[in-house]
């Protein structure tokens, strides 16, 4: 797995780096803003991007708007985003575009290694890692709205999970129940939430979040 | 040089003394006639309305006429700054200026006859001959020149007089009255009430920057440390496991440090326990270059001020490290009577720009307290930035 980081503090970027090579990635450039990212990129044509929101000049959402375009211009990289907040607004952006390949996590998660790196393979595996802080959020924000509260508690764990970007068997295993189990609850979610049973997780997660994020 | 200066202004003011004269006599003139000429149209109300306007213009042309003469002449900048009185007001104050102008007019009259007398005298006495039959003996010369020492210092006491009464007159007539003066320093606060909501804001932001790219990426990145550390160690690699924890420890002893900077640059705990002198000395203390402190200041002065000094040394000091890459900076506070002066100098390369985001909130800063605000900084250096808070 070839990966470009972008983030600005030299610390993290560092520290970032050195993670990734120990866990056997390979690191082809490290930059520290939005321009010189997207340069990069252009450049090495990497598997996945590891980029922070907030960069300068500004520090609002230079990265973010450096992933919309190399989502736009390449679909198959892979592209994780760190950020200081929840933004709810960031977190619909990026899966509007194409629910896959994308992943958005609060950058304090970097410091529990092992869900990090868990939220990267997933993202360049193809799938999707949401934020548990986010996804939380994003429930919370529509508990007024009817469909959800009619989840069980367990439903909601499953929702939880799911929308964060795991899949039946990752779920199964979080929870300590079966995987038969889990499949079980995702049916009875999708009927409680009107939402036709699609092939494919992350596009069921995506209709999921659209669903939380309107 | 300061004696050709003192020469040319008083040639100004006599000339301005004169000129005045001439605008009483045609100011009275003027409005006898304008009374004159109003007096029969006042009956015909669409004349009325006509001729007044054309008085009003006049009186009005008239009063600017005598504002320019006293910031032209006799220097009086006030009388620059003097807008907005109407016809009203330029009426009245023509109304009571020209006796003054005639007083002055009188004065300079008497100048020149004595002047003439004493011209008159030593002709005489020089060519030999008697003026009224007067000998020029010593007793005689010592009573003249006597009596003319006199009648000069009494005819220039008059001069000054007229001319602070001519200022006066225009101050009370012309210049702004109490509600202006009012109104004026209502539009001063709103502005500084404003500018420092935005200061404030803009400091906020700064801290919340601090925090966030400062402290909070170091947190993060000692996580990463101990989380490396820890999969090290379960990996069964015990000696980069404890590399990365002596990393980590170093990390945890930088972020107390960051920490207490954050701390520090959001307010100086030291002013309250220690006082301006000690926290200006620990500023130079932390300085990388050599900084010398005078601090002059008898009484503790109120605490916003207190406040607005150490901020505005602060901010100067990490300037001059910072841009103007300076070998050495001066802090000189002190007090005279109401008013504490704060200098910092440096001997950088100057070109500092007062618009920059630290010396704008420094600048609203002391505006909020009435105080004044200015950075002297030529291209080439060196920089002085000078601050005068009021401790009323």
């Amino acid at each position: 797995m070839r990966v470009i980081i972008a983030e600005d503090s030299a610390l993290l970027r560092d520290g970032l780096r050195r993670l990734l090579v120990d866990e056997g990635y390979t690191v082809v450039d490290a930059v520290g803003d939005g321009a010189a990212l997207v340069e990069s990129v252009s450049r090495h044509v990497p598997d996945l991007v590891v980029a922070d929101v907030r960069m300068p000049p500004t520090h609002s959402d230079e990265g973010l708007r450096a992933a919309v375009e190399i989502r736009r211009r390449w679909p198959s990289i892979g592209v994780l985003m760190l950020s200081q907040y929840v933004e709810q607004r960031y977190a619909v952006d990026l899966l509007t575009g194409h629910g896959t390949r994308v992943g958005y996590l609060l950058k304090d998660r970097v410091a529990d290694v092992g869900e990090f790196l868990e939220a990267l393979a997933r993202v360049g595996a193809g799938g999707t890692a949401f934020d548990p802080e986010v996804v939380r959020q994003l429930l919370r924000r529509t508990t007024h709205t009817d469909p959800l509260t009619r989840l069980t508690g367990r439903e909601r764990d499953v929702l939880d999970a799911m929308a964060q970007g795991h899949n039946n068997a990752s779920i199964a295993a979080r929870l300590h129940v079966s995987q038969s189990a889990v499949e079980k609850h995702v049916r009875s979610i999708f009927d409680k939430l009107g939402l036709a049973d699609a092939e494919g997780y992350s596009r069921r997660v995506l209709a999921v979040l659209r669903y939380l994020g309107e | 040089m300061r004696i050709w200066s003192a020469v040319v202004a008083s040639a100004r003011l006599v000339w301005g003394l004169a000129v005045g004269a001439l605008t009483a006599v045609a100011t009275l003139a003027g409005l006898a006639a304008g009374g004159i000429v109003l007096a029969p149209a006042l009956a015909w109300p669409s004349a009325r309305e006509a001729s007044m306007h054309r008085l009003a213009s006049i009186v009005l042309r008239l009063a600017e006429f005598e504002r320019h003469r006293l910031y032209r002449l006799f220097g009086d900048t006030e009388a620059k700054t003097y807008r907005g009185y109407g016809p009203e007001r330029a009426l009245a104050y023509l109304g009571v200026r020209w006796p003054v102008g005639l007083l002055g007019g009188g004065i300079l009259a008497l100048f020149v006859w004595g002047a003439a007398t004493v011209t008159v005298f030593v002709w005489y006495w020089l060519t030999g001959r008697y003026p009224d039959n007067i000998p020029p003996s010593p007793w005689i010369i010592t009573y003249l020149s006597v009596a003319c020492g006199f009648a000069l210092f009494l005819g220039v006491q008059g001069l000054i007089g007229v001319v602070r009464l001519e200022r006066n007159v225009a101050r009370r007539f012309l210049g702004p009255t109490p509600a202006d003066l009012l109104r004026m320093r209502i539009e001063q606060l709103s502005a500084t009430r404003a500018d420092v909501v935005a200061a404030v804001d803009a400091e906020r932001r700064r801290i919340e920057r601090d925090l966030h790219d400062g402290v909070q990426q170091r947190l993060v990145a000692l996580g990463m440390l101990l989380g490396r550390a820890r999969r090290s160690g379960a990996a069964g690699d015990e000696v980069k496991s404890a590399d990365l924890l002596a990393q980590a420890h170093a990390e945890s002893r930088e972020i107390l440090d960051e920490l207490r900077e954050v701390a520090w640059r959001v307010y100086p705990a030291a002013l309250d326990t220690l006082g301006l002198r000690d926290a200006l000395a620990g500023v130079a203390e932390r300085a990388p270059i050599p900084v010398t402190v005078r601090y002059d200041v008898p009484e503790t002065p109120p605490a916003p001020v207190v406040t607005a000094a150490y901020f505005v040394v602060s901010e100067a000091v990490t300037n001059a490290v910072k841009h103007a890459s300076a070998s050495r900076i001066e802090i000189v506070v002190t007090r005279e009577r109401r008013t504490m002066t704060v200098r910092v100098s440096d001997d950088g390369g100057g070109g500092a720009d007062p618009g920059g985001a630290g010396l704008t909130g420094l600048a609203r800063r002391v505006a909020a307290l009435d105080g004044r605000f200015a950075v002297i900084s030529p291209v080439g250096g060196p920089t002085e930035v000078r601050v005068m808070l009021p401790c009323a």
